[in-house]
């Protein structure tokens, strides 16, 4: 094998969302915001999205949590360490791989409650007693301030190659918009923001709006690019499947979503999962959902949504076509119980002369 | 010392002959009314900062502790017996430095945005960075002194042509920007810069040196008849310490002419600049000198210091390492090349020890020099193989007029801007901003451990 596939393929381990000249536009990128260790649909979330990855169809670019406890980051971060697995041994340049991508978590001073998901990733030990999955944050200051991370996973993405998901409180995303610049650079470098929360066109409350409902109302109101909801209606009618935790997942002998998900709730259950709907939506827009007619979504004071029809809103919400629901949960359980693939490096070679140059970014004004 | 209703004033000046020498800040200077009231008056703060290029080799650059400062690694080594006046902070990030879709170049991004929190224009002709937060500050508080700021280097003050993939020498030669096309050159020539500091402002032309040097005169021989007017005021105490500053300048002296004698000797072959000293150290030692003069005298407050331009290749045959310092920092995981930048590293940080030893050892009222200041050393990249932009080296020393709490190591959170330490540094030079560069917000750097 000559130097350069060498090289390349030596460097396995998933890389931050570098894009390189030379090679293309990459596939799009996801910034994936929400209350990590709280639900599984998120959880189920990732490991699809890591599914599509493999596929390169998407990549994960940013992942941040709004629970407010470091051990919430730490599993955020076994499993990014599960789906990101290092080079085969003995392969490359020793001290070539780039570091693990940070996690970034909302820092409220207070310490939220560790739940019984976290715990059974966390906790679980092998026989010797140690812990069965890696993971190298212990401490606030091993997290990243979500803020700058969700800012910079933006910076690096050509425009409009990229999409949030949210499936929390709108926290970190609600504050990304205080700060100068953030709000155009939004506007070049996303397509669109998928919220996995509330019910359409209205019904009951919903935790992931009435934990910070200024926040939602910031989202809604300011977010510069379209919003599709995802809400719990269509988790509901696509959940996904319990049985499938038994079987696809086995060839891992120990798996933190499966882990997650028994700890969730007493097994047999399937999962409700909005928050799958909506990754899957933003990385396939076209042939698992339909759209309502644009409208502007507002909050009500108890933590409701209300959809209201307007020809000129840049809102919508999903709508489950009854026809495609096999085809749906066919590609949550094909995705989510996909294997981590060792993916080269998009290597950054020299510059080449009459290549079409991408469109710089404009640095967020500064004062 | 007699205590009088009248003070010294604090911009005065020996003159004779044309020549005025500023003065350091002096017990005199204290109106004697000040004594004893709720606010004496204080010695100014001065910001500066020291750059190393290629970054460092981490691991022995951070210590595995958080909090109060104990044992420093290898390259921090020689400055661990000033740990109380030290602040050593981690994930500190410029992600400006990033490639950030424009591919190749972290070296010329990395020094560009060092002090500006911009990503500079990939191009080697119209360039565009932002102003730095030195010249923020210059603008601030440049009235109040000779210099708004001084721009010092040691290698390399080409400002055209490519020095990164497609990134201007202006990016890799420059810390300082007036504004975002303008780049402050550094001084590198230690005449032109004592010239520049003592010598009314005038850049000597290279016959004008000759002559002057055929004189043999001290500039402070001009000055003489007034320093004995002076010192036949001063009590004991101030009295040192102007034999003592008028000393260092006279020292400073005496090492540019011998640097130049020295030079002159020097193969031409070897294209040495007249007047740059050979060996980094005691080019260093000048450079440093003069700017430690610069703070006292209150002939500025903001200085930015290029030790080596980002990118340099300038091999360190004082340390016996023949090969280019840029190619030895892609060392690929070998040994032997770690060991070479590890060595390099440490050289410099030896450096700066010196320097605050120096800066140390200066008294100005109840304080030491080195207390009123905030010298930052560090690196626009951390770790040089991998061109990686987050938790960059950066170490402050001094207590910013004791408003920085030292002896400590602090590690922010991860992509922490490295503008939130700027904009906390430009508070505490009179400069209230919001927001800089790609700041979100500022760090606490008087918090207790």
């Amino acid at each position: 094998m000559s130097a350069a596939p060498r090289l390349i393929s030596a460097l396995g381990a998933k890389l931050v969302p570098f894009q390189f000249p030379g090679q293309g536009k990459p596939s799009l990128g996801i910034v994936f915001d929400s209350d990590f260790g709280n639900g599984i649909d998120d959880v189920l979330a990732l490991a699809m999205l890591n599914g599509f990855e493999g596929k390169n169809e998407a990549r994960l670019i940013s992942t941040s949590t709004t629970k407010s406890n470091v051990r919430a980051a730490a599993f955020c971060d076994v499993l990014a360490k599960f789906y990101s697995p290092p080079p085969p041994p003995g392969a490359g340049f020793p001290g070539f791989q780039r570091p693990a991508p940070p996690i970034g978590m909302t820092d409220n001073g207070k310490m939220a409650e560790d739940t019984p998901v976290m715990k059974a990733v966390l906790e679980k030990k092998s026989a010797e007693g140690k812990p069965v999955y890696a993971r190298s944050i212990v401490k606030l200051n091993d997290t990243a301030d979500p803020i700058a991370l969700i800012r910079n996973a933006f910076s690096a993405q050509y425009d409009e190659n990229c999409e949030v998901v949210l499936a929390g409180p709108a926290t970190n995303l609600a504050k990304v918009l205080d700060y100068p610049g953030n709000a155009d650079l939004i506007q070049h470098k996303v397509r669109f923001l998928v919220f996995a929360a509330g019910t359409y066109p209205e019904g009951r409350p919903d935790f992931h709006i009435k934990t910070d409902l200024a926040a939602a109302r910031r989202l809604f109101a300011d977010w510069p690019t379209p919003i599709i909801a995802a809400g719990q209606e269509v988790g509901a009618v696509l959940p996904f499947p319990g049985s499938s935790i038994e079987k696809d997942f086995a060839w891992a002998p120990d798996h933190p979503v499966v882990d997650a998900y028994r700890a969730f709730q007493t097994m047999p259950y399937d999962a409700p999962a909005p928050a799958m709907a909506a990754m899957l939506y933003a990385v396939h827009p076209d042939g698992y959902f339909k759209l309502s007619d644009p409208g502007t979504i507002s909050v009500l004071e108890d933590g409701r949504t209300k959809f209201t029809p307007t020809a000129e809103g840049r809102h919508r919400y999903l709508v489950v076509d009854p026809a495609g629901k096999a085809k749906v949960i066919q590609t949550y359980v094909e995705m989510a119980s996909a294997k981590p693939t060792v993916r080269a490096p998009r290597f950054r070679g020299g510059q080449k002369k009459n290549a079409d140059p991408p469109k710089a970014t404009d640095p967020p004004k500064k004062q | 010392m007699m205590i009088t209703r009248k003070s010294l004033p604090r911009r005065a000046f020996l003159r004779g002959m044309g020549t005025a020498v500023a003065l350091p800040f002096l017990d005199a200077m204290v109106p004697a009314l000040a004594f004893g009231q709720a606010k004496p008056v204080k010695a100014p703060v001065r910001m500066a900062f020291a750059y190393v290029p290629n970054g460092i080799i981490m691991n022995e650059w951070n210590p595995e502790y958080e909090g109060k400062l104990t044992t420093f690694p290898r390259v921090l080594k020689p400055l661990e017996p000033y740990k109380d006046d030290l602040l050593l902070l981690g994930n500190l990030t410029h992600n400006t430095g990033r490639a950030l879709l424009d591919g190749a170049g972290d070296h010329g991004r990395c020094c560009g945005s060092y002090l500006t929190g911009i990503q500079v224009k990939k191009t080697t002709v119209d360039i565009k960075a932002g102003v730095s937060c030195d010249q923020i500050v210059a603008k601030h508080v440049g009235d109040q002194t000779r210099f708004p700021s001084l721009e010092v280097g040691m290698e390399d003050a080409r400002q055209a042509g490519d020095c990164d993939s497609g990134y201007s020498c202006a990016y890799t030669n420059n810390l300082a920007w007036k504004s975002e096309t303008q780049p402050l050159p550094p001084i590198l020539d230690p005449r032109v810069l004592f010239e520049r500091l003592f010598g009314n402002g005038r850049v000597l032309s290279a016959a004008e040196r000759a002559r002057q040097s055929d004189y043999r005169r001290s500039i402070l021989d001009f000055v003489n008849q007034d320093t004995r007017r002076l010192e036949a005021t001063l009590g004991p105490t101030d009295k040192r310490k102007l034999d003592e500053y008028l000393t260092s300048i006279r020292e400073v002296e005496t090492q540019i002419d011998k640097a130049e004698k020295t030079n002159a000797q020097i193969d031409p072959h070897m294209e040495k600049p007249y007047g740059i000293p050979a060996d980094f150290s005691e080019h260093f030692k000048l450079m440093t000198d003069m700017i430690t003069i610069a703070f006292q005298a209150d002939l500025t407050r903001v200085v930015t210091f290029l030790m080596t331009r980002e990118g340099t290749s300038r091999p360190y045959r004082e340390l016996d390492i023949a090969d280019g310092h840029h190619p030895c920092t892609h060392h690929q995981g070998k040994a032997d090349l770690i060991e070479k930048v590890t060595k390099i590293n440490t050289y410099h940080v030896q450096q700066m020890a010196t320097w605050v030893e120096k800066l140390k050892s200066i008294r100005e009222g109840d304080r030491a020099l080195l207390d009123n200041m905030m010298l930052v050393y560090g690196a626009g990249l951390s770790d040089g193989n991998r061109h990686l932009h987050e938790d960059l080296p950066t170490l402050i020393a001094g207590k910013g007029g004791n408003t920085i709490n030292t002896g400590r190591r602090v590690v922010y959170r991860k992509e922490t801007p490295m503008c939130n330490l700027h904009l906390a540094m430009m508070e505490r030079m009179g400069v209230h901003m919001e927001h800089f560069g790609d700041s979100t917000g500022t760090v606490n750097l008087a918090e207790l451990a």
